[in-house]
């Protein structure tokens, strides 16, 4: 495997759980009254963009790749939310969200190596 | 709402037979998008160009489409799921995906499943299956 590959794994994943979170935040802005559009409309932009960005390089992976080799990546997306967590949330990890963050992880690493 | 409540954490407790319906349609949703996507691609192999990183390609298989379909489909139930049931049981579910994409595409796209990979794979399912509680609260924070 080589490493613009995993480059590229790594960006679809970090640009779905992006895409994934500013979709959150804008659709979280409609249930306003009245809707704040000027802070809805960026947002929205951004999110779709981000997703756009996810299906293209998931499409380009998938067009080099095994499906059974590029899915298991997917596992990254919770491990990405509760980095992020932790870095904007300043959450601290329980010993338990570490564990599966280290199972993932190792799973990830044999799979890549596969 | 009493003041020494517990942070509402599983605010729907009985989400009922009709929200497992479709939690499990959306999970086969997704594996059926994701089975599409490969064999869209797969077919669109190469009109990218060697080494190309995104894949507009794609777009010009009709399976890619019937995906696109298929992932709209299980983002309504996935939404429609959420407002009924407790995240974390969603959560969990993700690792029935984990288990199923590859299950089907060795048996459907005849991709072989080396010993290494297979392990690596229990090893994603195990640890989203352990991370599914707290990665709910983190969800619903954010």
């Amino acid at each position: 495997m080589t490493a613009a590959l995993l480059l590229a794994i790594i960006a679809s994943q970090v640009c779905l759980v992006t895409g994934e979170l500013l979709m959150k935040r804008a659709m979280d802005l409609t249930n306003e009254t009245p809707v704040p559009w000027p802070r809805f409309v960026p947002r929205f932009a951004a999110a779709i963009t981000c997703m756009s960005g996810w299906f293209f390089l998931w499409g380009g992976l998938l067009q080099r790749a095994d499906l059974s080799f590029v899915y298991p990546f997917e596992g990254l997306s919770p491990v990405l939310v509760m980095i992020g967590a932790s870095i904007f949330l300043k959450e601290k990890l329980t010993t338990r969200t570490w564990l599966g963050i280290l199972l993932i992880g190792f799973g990830v690493a044999l799979v890549s190596a596969s | 709402m009493s003041s020494e409540a517990p942070p509402a954490l599983d605010t729907h407790p009985d989400p009922g037979r009709g929200s497992y319906a479709l939690l499990t349609a959306g999970v086969l949703c997704v594996t059926a998008a994701e089975l599409l996507f490969k064999h869209g691609a797969a077919a669109t192999a190469g009109v990218s160009g060697a080494g190309a990183l995104f894949g507009f390609s794609v777009l010009a298989s009709g399976w890619t489409w019937l995906g696109i379909a298929a992932y709209i489909s299980a983002s309504v139930a996935w939404m429609n799921v959420l407002r009924r049931m407790p995240l974390h049981i969603a959560f969990s579910m993700m690792s029935a995906d984990q288990a199923l994409v590859p299950l089907f595409a060795w048996a459907l796209l005849g991709e072989s499943i080396s010993p290494r990979r297979l392990c690596g794979i229990a090893l994603v399912i195990t640890g989203i299956y352990v991370i599914a509680r707290p990665a709910a609260q983190c969800k619903e924070q954010l």
